[in-house]
């Protein structure tokens, strides 16, 4: 998933802000910010805030700081959308809404229980709920489900989503149902429909982690009707077919989205969301600054992009008590690292003096520091992902400052006890991430490693630069600084993209350390076809351990953030899979 | 007077064709000579991780894949004739003038950046209507006591709007009045809809706004009044006998405001297409906040129909200036 950037403007009112936050006062006058409550800083971590089921007639505010990539379900890849879009559709298999590591656990959703695989697990079938309805009363049916996976083959038309199905599914040449129509509309023969609630999938190959897949919002079901005319294709985004306990009121591009109650979503067969408030506002490109003001005013109720609060706010809110206890600031789930090319360094001890070398405290630091910037991370798998295990190969939480011995030590093996030079590749556009570059230049310095700062902008930095290999080895690119959100929860949707020898592209590569092992590919490969979770579950820190051997990322920071609760919102909690709160479940006092 | 109007209307059209063509050049022709595919275009406007196939199906739906004097004919074509985009089970008509197709929110341009002209016209106006009155008023008055408290307070404070940048002055006019006090929550509302509303949710734009450009103005009508007022004519002008109001208003007044019409005919031309950092600070939804949008995201068309429809309005203040100065200076028509 992406996590929503904060645009290079924001920065500009940061000044600005940091200046006038202490004329801020407060809190101010605001109704919620007076009404204390009890609650206490990180609370939201591991309980629910305010939990209730009574249903309230006012409207629940979002604002967002930028928008979305799309509000079509099945064409949407940032993580804020993964989360919001379960307020109007219900998928196969969802997260469970509870706070913790409980949240981790796939629930059936509009699937009566989890996949079935048989045929040496390249078949997955799942049994669909009977009276679940569509905002317009029709029943939905397993042919809808397999329109709504054909829908995500139109890449031409909904280009944003990811691409699992295209990857996993047997037919990966399927045009999608928008060409010639007549034939596609149901033409997609890898996933077949024996029954009006039986849907099965058949994969070119076993994958255990399927349940995962149809768990993302593109295994939501479409009405093939409802995607034609005004809101067919790319026009579906301004009124998505409703399956959750909102439907679409209106949707001003770029401005505003309304959700209303949708009358024909019954709670009893979608235990994952909550239907208590009459309206949903989203207001959208709303400054930054402002959202978090809206926040701590009692103008908007959840910020809705679940990246943290700006700057100015963050240390408003650390500084004074009353506003400290309504804030959580959980490990997002997200990586900062740096990439080391093992192209472009092929000598392992020559990476490993950069491991080593590399100061993590003053990284930590330029992230944001302990509180809000993350906790200096030692592995590729973050704590809250499935299949973390905690190990220390280049002494990075032993020695935070650096091992400068032992850099210099495998500087020496390396044969290059005077040290070496190489490009440091970061985004320009994103100012925190400017200052770890420029702090993993300063400590690689005092061995020796003389790291040449190259910055780009974010937009072209995958595409153009960083993410394209030739590009890469022409500029002698050694490390590139990166970060990484998994799709979902467990050791492959967080280290595939990042080390499996196939994900390596030419442009828009995320494998860009290169890593094409073919022991960490024989894993992946056995975890695929591993249909035991906790065999499957140890593979993990197995492949982590084999990168970290290689040298092969740096990791910096398990990144944290500041997440601030409007005290009004009941059923507040911090939901892992998405790495902010739970927006499915929420409702106001 | 006419042919002088319609003369000046042939060179606007040329201009924004001459326009179009520059900006077509950049952000289409220069990264292509900076050695940029359209493969890798392509690859922006997709998701996270995305395989080749899904790449080459957004190129050839954005026909980047096609020459650029091919994709620059069919820009203007769309313009003239309008154009029809396929949307995937269907197909959309986007009429004259069709400014492009956005590749990121796959909906035509036009009705994005129309929808965005009455907050940028409702800022733009109101502000306008303050730095002109209070910044011309604050001039001339300085200028008329010149030397005095007054004249060093406002200057003063003239200096301050001129050196302080919205995004600062905005902030603060936030924080005291929107969110500590809570008098002006700027939620912005069509003046169709509440014209109330519209105004209550304008006014801290328009007095932050305002504070910048009066500032500005206050200086140049004081010192363009002090010059004035030194003038022969405006000695022989009491020497006659005129009451000083008449001297000050039909006389000073009249011939330093020339200059002045110059640089608001301009300035309104640049604010109406977006005053970028005043919306952006109060979150308005206009021409400004979308050019941002646009450029964040590098959506190319969305990027080329803002800066065409911001020169068209550069272009039309340009005119209406130009046709008042030829009518207080008939000179100029020839």
């Amino acid at each position: 998933m992406i996590r929503s950037k904060i645009t290079g403007l924001a920065a500009l009112g940061a000044t600005a802000a940091l200046t006038l936050a202490a004329c801020g006062g407060s809190g101010g006058s605001s109704g919620s910010n007076s009404s204390s409550t009890s609650t206490s800083y990180g609370q939201g971590l591991t309980s629910i805030i305010n939990p209730s089921n009574t249903p309230s007639s006012g409207t629940l505010t979002f604002d967002l700081s930028n928008t979305p990539d799309s509000t079509d379900y099945q064409n949407t890849y940032y993580a804020f959308m993964w989360n919001f879009v379960r307020l109007y559709s219900m998928q196969l298999l969802t997260y469970k809404s509870c706070p913790g590591a409980c949240g981790e656990q796939l629930v059936p959703q509009l699937a009566t229980g989890p996949g079935v695989p048989s045929n040496n697990d390249t078949v997955w079938t799942y049994h669909i709920k009977p009276n679940v309805k569509f905002e317009n009363g029709h029943t939905v049916t397993s042919a809808d489900v397999k329109y709504g996976v054909e829908r995500t083959f139109a890449k031409s038309v909904l280009p944003n989503g990811p691409s699992y199905y295209q990857v996993l599914l047997k037919d990966n040449k399927y045009p999608g149902p928008y060409t010639d129509r007549a034939k596609n509309v149901m033409g997609l023969t890898s996933v077949t429909t024996p029954n009006a609630t039986t849907i099965q999938f058949h994969l070119s190959q076993p994958f255990a982690d399927f349940d995962y897949v149809v768990a993302i919002p593109q295994s939501t079901p479409v009405e093939p009707a409802w995607d034609t005319g005004k809101y067919g294709g790319a026009n579906f985004q301004l009124h998505p077919e409703s399956t959750g306990p909102y439907e679409f009121q209106s949707y001003t591009l770029n401005k505003q989205i309304t959700l209303v109650k949708n009358p024909n979503w019954n709670a009893s067969t979608d235990t994952e969301a909550k239907q208590l408030v009459n309206k949903i506002v989203v207001n959208l490109n709303v400054n930054a600054n402002t959202v978090d003001n809206n926040l701590m005013s009692n103008y908007a109720d959840i910020d809705m992009a679940g990246t943290g609060v700006q700057t100015a706010a963050r240390s408003k809110i650390l500084t004074q008590p009353s506003l400290k206890g309504l804030a959580d600031d959980p490990i997002s789930g997200f990586l900062r690292f740096a990439y080391i090319n093992t192209k472009v360094i092929p000598n392992v001890h020559c990476r490993e003096a950069i491991e080593y070398a590399a100061n993590k405290t003053s990284i930590q630091d330029a992230w944001g520091g302990p509180v809000v910037g993350g906790d200096i991370a030692s592995t590729v798998i973050p704590p809250t992902v499935i299949g973390y295990q905690k190990f220390d190969l280049f002494n990075a939480l032993s020695q935070p400052g650096g091992d400068i011995a032992a850099a210099k030590q495998q500087l020496k093996l390396c044969g290059k006890p005077s040290g070496f030079t190489t490009g440091l590749a970061y985004r320009t556009d994103r100012p925190q991430e400017v200052a770890a570059a420029q702090a993993l230049q300063a400590s690689l310095q005092q061995v020796g490693i003389k790291a040449n700062l190259q910055g780009y902008l974010s937009g072209k930095y995958y595409t153009d630069f960083a993410g394209a290999p030739a590009y890469v080895h022409a500029h002698d690119l050694g490390i590139s600084q990166g970060g990484w959100g998994p799709d979902w929860p467990d050791g492959y949707g967080f280290l595939d993209e990042l080390s499996n020898g196939n994900t390596i592209v030419p442009a828009g590569n995320t494998n860009i350390s290169e890593i094409n092992d073919k022991s960490i590919n024989s894993l992946f490969a056995t975890a695929a076809g591993q249909n035991n979770t906790a065999a499957r579950t140890a593979i993990w820190p197995q492949i982590d351990k084999k990168i970290m051997g290689m040298a092969a990322i740096l990791p910096e920071v398990y990144q944290k953030v500041l997440l601030y609760r409007n005290p009004n919102v009941t059923n507040v909690y911090f939901d892992r899979p998405f790495g902010m709160y739970n927006y499915a479940v929420l409702g106001l006092k | 007077m006419i042919t002088f109007i319609i003369r000046r209307l042939l060179v606007s059209v040329l201009l924004l064709l001459l326009v179009s063509l520059i900006t077509f050049a950049i952000f289409f022709l220069i990264p292509r000579l900076a050695g940029q595919t359209s493969y890798s275009l392509a690859a922006q406007y997709v998701g996270r991780n995305p395989i080749p196939s899904q790449i080459r199906a957004i190129e050839i739906k954005l026909g980047l894949n096609e020459p650029i004097w091919v994709q620059y004919g069919r820009f203007v074509k769309g313009i003239v004739f309008g154009y029809t985009y396929s949307s995937g089970p269907s197909r959309t008509y986007c009429p004259p003038p069709c400014l492009g197709y956005s590749w990121r929110s796959q909906q035509p341009v036009w009705p994005q950046l129309t929808s965005n002209i009455p907050v940028t016209l409702s800022l733009a106006a109101g502000a306008a209507v303050i730095w002109l009155v209070s910044g011309v008023a604050i001039g001339v008055v300085s200028a008329l006591k010149r030397g005095t408290i007054f004249d060093r307070l406002s200057m003063g404070t003239a200096l301050m709007g001129v050196s302080l940048p919205i995004f600062f002055t905005g902030q603060i006019a936030l924080l005291l009045f929107s969110f500590k006090w809570q008098i002006f929550n700027v939620q912005y509302v069509g003046i169709t809809q509440n014209p109330l509303l519209w105004a209550k949710a304008l006014v801290l734009p328009w007095i932050t706004l305002a504070f910048l450009y009066s500032a500005l103005y206050a200086r140049l009508t004081r010192s363009g009044m002090l010059e004035t007022m030194n003038e022969d004519y405006i000695r022989t002008a009491r020497a006659k006998g005129l009451p000083e109001r008449t001297v000050i208003i039909k006389h000073g007044l009249r011939a330093a405001l020339t200059p002045i019409l110059t640089i608001f005919g301009l300035d309104l031309g640049l604010l109406v297409g977006g005053a970028v950092l005043t919306e952006y600070t109060f979150s308005l939804h206009g021409l400004g906040l979308f050019t941002i949008q646009a450029i964040g995201n590098s959506d190319l068309p969305e990027i080329m129909g803002v800066v065409l429809l911001a020169a068209f309005f550069i272009v039309i203040a340009n005119l209406i200036v130009d046709v008042l100065y030829a009518v207080v200076d008939p000179r100029v028509r020839h």
